[in-house]
């Protein structure tokens, strides 16, 4: 008990230096953690890639087909990444923070549900590492909007996605819906990154300014 | 036969008007007509659920009925099945049925009625159908969704092979629909304008996540909407196979099986198949957690016999297997243990283990497995508890591995696996002699004695060898013997015997004792016998030996040869009967020559070479050619020569040679004939066939003309290596005359310029001397020639001066010298230069009257001057400048001039011919005398000698010339001074 009193102990105080409110030795102000959630936004569409094509191949056809584009008639529940340029340009950092952060809340437990019916355990093991990544990328839009001053969005009472599964959706709707998750993950990270490079440019004083070119990746 | 027919017809409208009389009776009586028909459906199973209740039944009767069902689609008159349920009916009871549908009912109203018929012994016959309930109609499509597009059934489970229908339901008759199935389009038939249906027949299993179907409703080009379903194709269940229990310790019975393919769906479909193990006996059930084994646990002591049935279950299928057995014949013993060695010696060993005790006097039946040396021996015991077996004939020195399993002996069921242990026998004595063989190498006074042996096997060796211990025993003088002990690995040793003769002894030893010994005797005499060497062939498996046999006694043959290229000596034992063997190794190289001798040993073993054998086995072409020279080149024959080349290390038999010959004549000289070179070249070919034959005069050629040699040796296997010609051309037939008076002509010529080169002084001095004899002149010739017979030539020695003269001009010191009576040649050797003959006038600024001796090749016109042949020359002016007078062209236009005054007649007056020395000139030849600095010369310090002359032609006038005899003599040492 001793021993694992010591480690407990060593454990704590190796990450000290990791908790910010003793790291305190200058406020960099949020240009930082924009950074990191732009690279993680990155680094998330590169890990969804990989994913959603293992993912629908395991779907089968026509899920795995590059053309299949079907009209979107179930998964309303899902958040929408696509909007009007115009609508998008009127919206404040604030807000978009806080759809960003909504969706992703939303995404991420549908994802879970995906886990949980992945058959194979090689995609459960690549489905909960992304969750583990999704999960750190709400964690860190937290940190900038806690940075910045912005208020977390409080859930309201009801409207907590829940996955459930049963017989409700027939198993056909359920892999369309998992089609349209993937591909609306791929949208908001998309969209995500677009934004949280727009806010780091203006974060930035312009000398330091870093013009990254981004594109829209499909699946 | 009218009335006949009458009759007939009148007895069966009576009949008929009977039974429809006797049914409307019967009706009344009993009017037990389905009713209350209510159809519900059910879309998972896609089933019509009936349920109805027949009237009129008798209180607390059971009665047996049949109810004829009709089921009609789309419409009523469309009936798609008939079929009869016999129930028992009680009173007031409410019947239910079931049918499931091919096709889906969302896809098509279907309609149902329902009669029943009485099927009771209690009811007398006959009995009569009742009338048809009304048509019930059942529609699901009403209760459909919101939507445009609907694809039926929703995910079903079928088995792999069944057939499935699926229908789509478009709202709008307006889209177009097109369905799919794993991307590929699939036609179906049209029940009605908004409703299609699809037939897959046997539908096959592509994954367990389910075969995606799927419709898209489309106007034009645009996609209205997609809708599918997910069909989950399951694997038919398997049979359990090899189905079996036993028992190790008659507490657990562990069966097992092979559970086959696993029928598991994704989506939770479906699970795997589950597996219930049931014994009928006991009637006990356990649902078994693997997939193929379960273990049953045994409580009941007394229970000897089981049934088992093992049921394999998924959500489609259930199927089962069943074993029946007597527990003690089921029992699989656990495997030996204690497993040990006692006693191991070098050939035995006894075998110790044991096993698990089950019950009373049971008895094992146990198997012994030896693996060693390769090989594996087997035996089987029967024992009680404690297991023992002696192991015989084993090899020493070698490691077994002994295993052992058992089995129930009463009632075999099946081997317990395995227990082992390793163990090594001892080591005993080597078992054979060492194969020992020599070579012996004769020197003046001794012998050198390498022998040689080979390891000996393990089989015979028995154990490590640590030494060899070689005894040499002389066997012509009682001595001691000697014993040298020689350390394993070595395989041989040399001895230094002298002239006598020996016995060697050779024994190999481990650490337990001596081989036998190998005995080799070395005879006294040389091994000088001449045999002659004979080829052979070898081939690619070795080569073939055969010999006369040795005249006398022989133990055997020897047969021995040299590897190549470690240089190890080997050898092959032959037995006495034997005269022929094939040595064979993988030793033997292409291109190499080996050399094998045959030995007989006799009874006292002493070794004697009979026959010596050499050849390749295999012969390659030569590898080089050889270095030809060329000589005694002719302008019609040449020889060639290659003595220097080596015919016995060569990679085959030299058989001879081949002499290519390339010239400009078509046509190959006698002995040549014509040949195509590699390069598709045509030459002349000679062929030598004596390999030792290395020289060739090859004649009858042109002169002056241009050949190409190249001589290549072959064997049996070709020709040397290509390689370039060498250029010979014959020289011409008259060169070598030309050559033989030549070189004498330049050697002789050579000799005289040496000679002359040696002699030049004295040639010099006789052929071309400074001062020119003038007897020696041939004017004088052309003179006597001229008929002027009075002319002599004064000779100065003859000459006297009555004094010489040394004048300086503007100052000097005047050495007047009288009575000196030197020649002139005496003067100009001791004092060469500027060296000047005058009279001993005081004044001698005009031309006084000079004898001087005619020469002609003086200037007469110099003396003219009054500069008596002096050149005045300017103090700056270079030496060469000096030279004037005697430049070449200046001295042959005085001697032109002079030569043709001589040949007219001189004048008397013209006496004042001055003489200049040529040694006056530095160009005289003097280099010694070439002043650097050259002076400034007086002006006009003459020399004059005067010289006896013919008194008419130069007799000087007395006034004139009163001291014709003084000479004035300037010492040019003094001058300077």
């Amino acid at each position: 008990d001793s021993w694992g009193m010591l480690a407990c102990l060593c454990t704590v105080l190796w990450h000290l230096p990791a908790v910010p409110a003793l790291n305190r030795t200058g406020d960099p102000g949020p240009g930082p953690s924009i950074q990191k959630t732009y690279d993680l936004t990155r680094y998330l569409e590169h890990q969804l890639r990989s994913l959603a094509g293992t993912y629908l191949n395991y779907l089968g056809p026509p899920f795995n087909e590059p053309d299949f584009n079907p009209p979107r008639l179930g998964a309303e529940t899902l958040p929408r990444a696509t909007v009007d340029l115009e609508v998008w340009r009127s919206l404040n950092d604030r807000l978009r923070l806080t759809q960003n952060y909504e969706a992703y809340s939303h995404l991420l437990c549908y994802l879970r549900g995906l886990n949980r019916q992945a058959a194979t355990a090689e995609l459960r093991r690549s489905l909960a590492h992304f969750c583990t990544s999704l999960q750190g990328l709400l964690g860190s839009i937290a940190g900038v909007m806690a940075a910045l001053g912005y208020p977390l969005p409080q859930p309201l009472p009801g409207t907590e996605p829940t996955w459930t599964p049963g017989p409700a959706h027939s198993d056909f709707l359920q892999k369309m819906d998992d089609f349209w998750l993937l591909k609306e993950l791929q949208t908001w990270l998309w969209r995500s990154a677009k934004d949280f490079n727009r806010l780091k440019k203006k974060m930035q004083p312009p000398a330091a300014a870093v013009t990254l070119h981004l594109g829209a990746h499909g699946f | 036969m009218a009335l006949f027919v009458v009759f007939q017809t009148t007895f069966f409208l009576t009949l008929l008007s009977l039974r429809t009389y006797q049914s409307e009776v019967l009706a009344e009586r009993l009017p037990l007509t389905p009713v209350s028909l209510k159809v519900s459906t059910n879309s998972i199973h896609q089933s019509l659920h009936l349920q109805w209740t027949v009237h009129n039944l008798p209180y607390h009767q059971e009665l047996k009925m049949v109810f004829q069902i009709q089921i009609s689609r789309i419409e009523t008159s469309n009936v798609v099945w008939v079929g009869n349920y016999s129930t028992t009916v009680k009173w007031n009871q409410v019947l239910h049925w079931s049918w499931e549908s091919e096709l889906p009912l969302e896809c098509a109203t279907h309609f149902v009625r329902i009669k029943s018929v009485m099927d009771d012994a209690s009811f007398p016959e006959p009995n009569f159908w009742s009338n048809w309930s009304s048509w019930e109609e059942v529609s699901v499509q009403d209760s459909l969704e919101k939507g445009i597009l609907f694809v039926f059934p929703k995910d079903k489970l079928v088995e792999e092979g069944s057939n499935v229908t699926i229908c789509y339901v478009s709202r709008n008759i307006q889209n177009n629909v097109s369905c799919y199935l794993e991307g590929k389009q699939i036609h179906g038939e049209q029940l009605d304008p908004h409703v299609t249906a699809f037939n897959l027949n046997s539908v096959p299993f592509i994954r367990n996540r389910g075969t995606n179907i799927y419709c898209e409703a489309s106007q034009g080009n645009v996609s209205k909407g997609i809708e599918g379903i997910v069909l989950f194709v399951s694997k038919v269940l398997e049979e359990p196979k090899d189905f079996s229990c036993e028992t190790q310790d008659f507490k657990t019975l562990h069966c097992t099986w092979d559970p086959g393919t696993d029928t598991a769906l994704g989506w939770s479909k479906q699970p795997s198949q589950s597996y219930t193990l049931f014994e009928s006996f006991s009637g006990e059930k356990k649902l078994c957690t693997h997939k193929n084994w379960c273990n049953w646990q045994i409580t009941q002591d007394s229970q000897e016999t089981y049934n088992f049935t093992l049921i394999a279950e998924n959500y489609l299928r259930k199927r089962s297997v069943n074993i029946l057995f007597n527990l003690t014949h089921r029992v699989y013993l656990m495997n030996p243990f204690n497993v040990d060695f006692e006693n191991v010696n070098a050939t035995n060993a006894i075998m110790t283990w044991k096993v698990h005790s089950m019950r009373n006097d049971f008895t094992c039946l146990c198997q012994i497995e030896l693996h060693g040396e390769g090989k594996m021996m087997q035996y089987d015991v029967s024992i009680k508890v404690n297991g023992e077996y002696f192991l015989s004939e084993l090899e020493p020195a070698t490691e077994y591995m002994a295993r052992v399993r058992c089995a129930d002996a009463s009632h075999f069921w099946k081997w317990s696996e395995w227990s082992g242990q390793n163990f090594t026998t001892l080591e005993a004595a080597p078992s054979e002699a060492p194969d020992v063989w020599r070579s012996v190498n004769s020197e003046p006074g001794n012998h050198t004695v390498t022998l040689f042996w080979k390891p000996l096997s393990k089989l015979h060796a028995n154990g490590k060898i640590l030494f060899y211990n070689v005894v040499v025993e002389n066997l012509d003088k009682p001595s001691r013997s000697e014993l040298r002990s020689i350390p394993a690995p070595a395989n041989s040793t040399k001895l230094i015997l002298d002239r006598c003769s020996y016995q060697i002894c050779v024994t190999a030893n481990n650490s337990v004792g001596a081989s036998p010994a190998s005995i080799i005797v070395i005879s006294a005499d040389p091994e000088n016998k001449e045999v002659e060497e004979e080829r052979i062939a070898g081939t690619d498996g070795g080569f073939s030996l055969s010999w006369k046999p040795q005249p006398g006694d022989v133990i055997g043959y020897v047969v021995d040869w040299c590897d190549h290229p470690q240089d190890v000596l080997q050898w092959k034992n032959v037995g006495p009967n034997t005269t022929s063997t094939v040595i064979s190794t993988d030793a033997f190289r292409p291109g190499v020559r080996y050399d094998f001798r045959i030995y007989g040993l006799s009874t006292k073993r002493i070794a004697c070479l009979l026959e010596k054998k050499t050849g390749y086995s295999q012969e390659l072409a030569p590898s080089d050619n050889p270095h030809v020279l060329v000589d005694m080149l002719t302008s019609h024959s040449f020889t060639l020569s290659w003595k220097d080349y080596s015919t016995e290390s060569q990679p085959g038999f030299i058989q001879g040679y081949h002499v290519y010959l390339k010239s400009k004549a078509r046509q190959c000289h006698p002995r040549f004939q014509k040949a195509v070179l590699s390069d598709g070249s045509e030459c002349c070919k000679y062929k030598i066939d004596n390999p030792e034959e290395k020289a060739l005069i090859v004649d009858n050629l042109k002169p002056e003309s241009s050949y190409e040699i190249f001589v290549t040796p072959f064997t049996s296997a070709g020709e040397g290596p290509n390689a370039t010609f060498t250029k010979v051309t014959t020289p011409d037939e008259h060169s070598s005359m030309l050559i033989h008076i030549l070189l004498p002509m330049v050697f002789c010529v050579l000799l005289i310029m040496i000679v002359c080169y040696l002699k030049s002084q004295w040639i010099k001095e006789t052929c071309y001397p400074d001062i020119p004899d003038p007897y020696k002149s041939s004017i004088l010739s052309l003179i006597k020639f001229k008929e002027n017979p009075h002319l002599t030539i004064m000779n100065v020695s003859d000459c006297i001066p009555d004094a010489i003269e040394v004048v300086s001009k503007p100052e000097g010191t005047k050495i007047q010298i009288l009575g000196t009576r030197k020649s002139l040649t005496e003067t100009e050797l001791t004092k060469p230069n500027y060296l000047y003959l005058l009279p001993t006038e005081k004044n001698h600024s005009g031309p006084g009257p000079c004898i001087c001796f005619e020469n002609f090749t003086y200037n007469q016109a110099a003396s003219d001057s009054g500069f008596c042949g002096h050149v005045p020359v300017s103090p700056k002016a270079p030496p060469s400048m000096l030279g004037l007078m005697t430049s070449p062209e200046n001295v042959l236009k005085a001697l032109e001039k002079n030569y043709m005054n001589s040949l007219g007649e001189v004048p008397a007056g013209e006496t004042s011919l001055n003489y200049v020395s040529q040694l006056a000139s530095p160009m005289s030849g003097d280099k010694d005398s070439l002043p650097t600095n050259p002076v400034e010369p007086p002006y006009c310090s003459e020399y004059k000698m005067q010289m006896a002359v013919p008194l008419r032609l130069a007799l000087p006038r007395p006034t004139e010339n009163s001291s014709l005899s003084s000479i004035t003599l300037l010492d040019p040492g003094e001058h300077y001074r």
